[in-house]
C-alpha cells in the first residue's frame, strides 16, 4: 500500500481523521523523541517532551501553514519544548569554557560505545542553542535551510553555530582522550 | 588565508558543500599546514562520531499515550480574521504602528515607576496569564509570559541580565514585532517590564519569543495563545 505524504495525512486530520492522525505519530514519533532525547539526555523528559509535542500539534493544526513542511514545523515544535523544558530544569554547571565532569584519561581506549557515550556527555556540556543545531544536522540529517526555517535563523548564522559547536565538541573530546 | 576560512572550508567539506574552487583552497592549506591537517582529521572523527550515535526506539507506550491524551474535539482549520487581504494590511500597518510606539516608549521614554506600571495594568482590568516560559541561559534568566487583559494581549517580563536585552517577537504566521533596549534586572525582584501586542496573535497561535544581546541570541522562548472556546 502507498504510503500517503504528510500533506494529505493533515489534510485529513484537519477533515477530523484520527486515524491519519494516527500516522503521523507512528512515522515522527522516534525523530521527535530522539531529538529530545539528545537535547534532554533524559529519557523521562524526552517522552514528555514529545507527548506534548504532538498535543500541540494536534491542537495547532488547524493553524499549520501547508506552503511550509510538515516536518520542519514538527521538529520547530519539539525543538522549542525541548529547549522550554531545559530552561526550567536548574542551571547546570560546567557548560561552555568549565571543566567536564571525570574526564577518561588520556589512553584513547573510549571506541565504540565508550565514544558514544563520551560524544552524548560533551553534547550535555556545551550550551543548548549549539547542541540543538548538532542535533538538528547530525541526528535528523537536516539541510542547513530546514536548519534555518526551524530555528528562525538565516543559514549563515546556522553554518557559524554549527561550526562552533564542532569545535567545541572537537576541544572536549580531545581534553577527554575521546578522539 | 584565514583561519576562520580555512575552518569554513574543513567543515563545508564534511558537510558535502565544497565547490571545486574552494576543494583546491582546501587541498592547498593542508598541504601547507600540519596543524590544519590535524584539526581537519580531529574534526572528521568527531562527526563520524555522531553520526555514529544509533537511534533509540520511544518507549513502546508512547503512541498509544499520545492517542489517548487527545482532545476528543477535531482540529479546524484556523479561520483568521486578518485572512482577507484588506485586514491583512491593516493588520501589518497596526503592528508597524504598535513597533513604533513600544520603541518609543522603551529607548525614548522616561521609565515608568513600579506603580506607575501597576496602576496601567490595574486600570485595563486584571490580567490573564495564558503561558509561562523559564529561561536560564548564562546571561539571562529568570520568565516570560504571555498575558491577557482588557487592552489585549501582551507580554510580562521579569528578567535578570548584566545589560539590556533586545527581543523579537514572532507569530506562526510569520507577523514580528521587535523590542530594543527592553528593561532587566541585575538581580531577582523588581517589578516586571510589559511589552502589549495590539495586532499580534490570534487564537491557538505560537508566540516565539528571542532574546538578543548585543545582536546575539542569548534566549529563546515559546508560548502558546489557547485556542478559544
Amino acid at each position: 500500500m502507498k504510503e500517503e505524504d504528510d500533506a494529505t495525512l493533515v489534510r485529513r486530520c484537519r477533515e477530523g481523521d484520527r486515524a491519519a492522525f494516527e500516522q503521523l505519530v507512528v512515522r515522527y514519533q522516534k525523530p521527535v523523541f530522539n531529538a529530545a532525547l539528545r537535547l534532554l539526555r533524559d529519557p523521562e523528559d524526552a517522552r514528555d517532551v514529545s507527548q506534548t509535542t504532538f498535543l500541540k500539534v494536534f491542537e495547532h493544526l488547524g493553524d499549520y501553514d501547508p506552503s511550509f513542511k510538515f516536518y520542519s514545523w514538527i521538529y520547530r515544535i519539539a525543538v522549542n519544548e525541548s529547549l522550554n523544558a531545559l530552561g526550567a530544569r536548574k542551571p547546570c554547571e560546567g557548560l561552555d569554557g568549565e571543566e567536564a565532569d571525570a574526564a577518561p584519561g588520556p589512553d584513547r581506549e573510549l571506541e565504540g560505545r565508550q565514544t558514544g557515550r563520551a560524544i552524548e556527555e560533551a553534547l550535555m556540556r556545551i550550551k543548548p542553542e549549539l547542541r540543538t543545531v548538532i542535533v538538528l544536522r547530525h541526528f535528523m540529517h537536516l539541510s542547513y535551510q530546514d536548519m534555518g526555517d526551524i530555528l528562525l535563523l538565516p543559514e549563515k548564522t546556522v553554518k557559524s553555530r554549527l561550526y562552533n559547536a564542532r569545535q567545541l565538541l572537537r576541544d572536549r573530546l580531545l581534553q577527554g582522550g575521546a578522539i | 588565508m584565514a583561519d576562520s576560512e580555512r575552518l569554513a572550508l574543513i567543515h563545508a567539506e564534511i558537510d558535502g558543500e565544497l565547490e571545486g574552487r574552494q576543494r583546491a583552497e582546501l587541498a592547498r592549506a593542508l598541504l601547507a599546514d600540519p596543524e590544519v591537517q590535524a584539526l581537519r582529521e580531529d574534526l572528521r572523527r568527531v562527526c563520524a562520531a555522531l553520526d555514529a550515535l544509533e537511534e533509540v526506539d520511544p518507549p513502546q507506550e508512547l503512541s498509544r499515550s499520545i492517542l489517548d491524551a487527545l482532545p476528543q474535539s477535531t482540529p479546524s482549520r484556523a479561520r483568521s480574521w486578518w485572512s482577507g487581504p484588506r485586514l491583512r494590511y491593516a493588520a501589518v500597518i497596526a503592528a508597524v504602528l504598535a513597533m513604533g510606539a513600544i520603541l518609543y516608549e522603551t529607548v525614548e521614554s522616561p521609565r515608568p515607576a513600579a506603580g506607575d506600571v501597576a496602576g496601567t495594568m490595574a486600570a485595563a482590568g486584571a490580567p490573564t496569564t495564558l503561558d509561562t516560559a523559564q529561561l536560564s541561559s548564562e546571561v539571562v534568566s529568570g520568565r516570560v509570559s504571555l498575558y491577557r487583559d482588557r487592552a489585549g494581549l501582551g507580554l510580562q517580563f521579569e528578567l535578570v541580565a548584566s545589560a539590556p536585552v533586545d527581543v523579537v517577537v514572532a507569530t506562526s504566521d510569520g507577523h514580528t514585532l521587535r523590542v530594543n533596549g527592553l528593561s532587566v534586572r541585575d538581580a531577582p525582584g523588581g517589578p516586571p517590564t510589559t511589552v502589549p501586542l495590539p495586532g499580534l496573535g490570534r487564537s491557538g497561535e505560537a508566540v516565539e519569543v528571542t532574546f538578543l544581546m548585543a545582536g546575539r541570541e542569548v534566549g529563546r522562548a515559546t508560548l502558546w495563545l489557547p485556542k478559544d472556546p
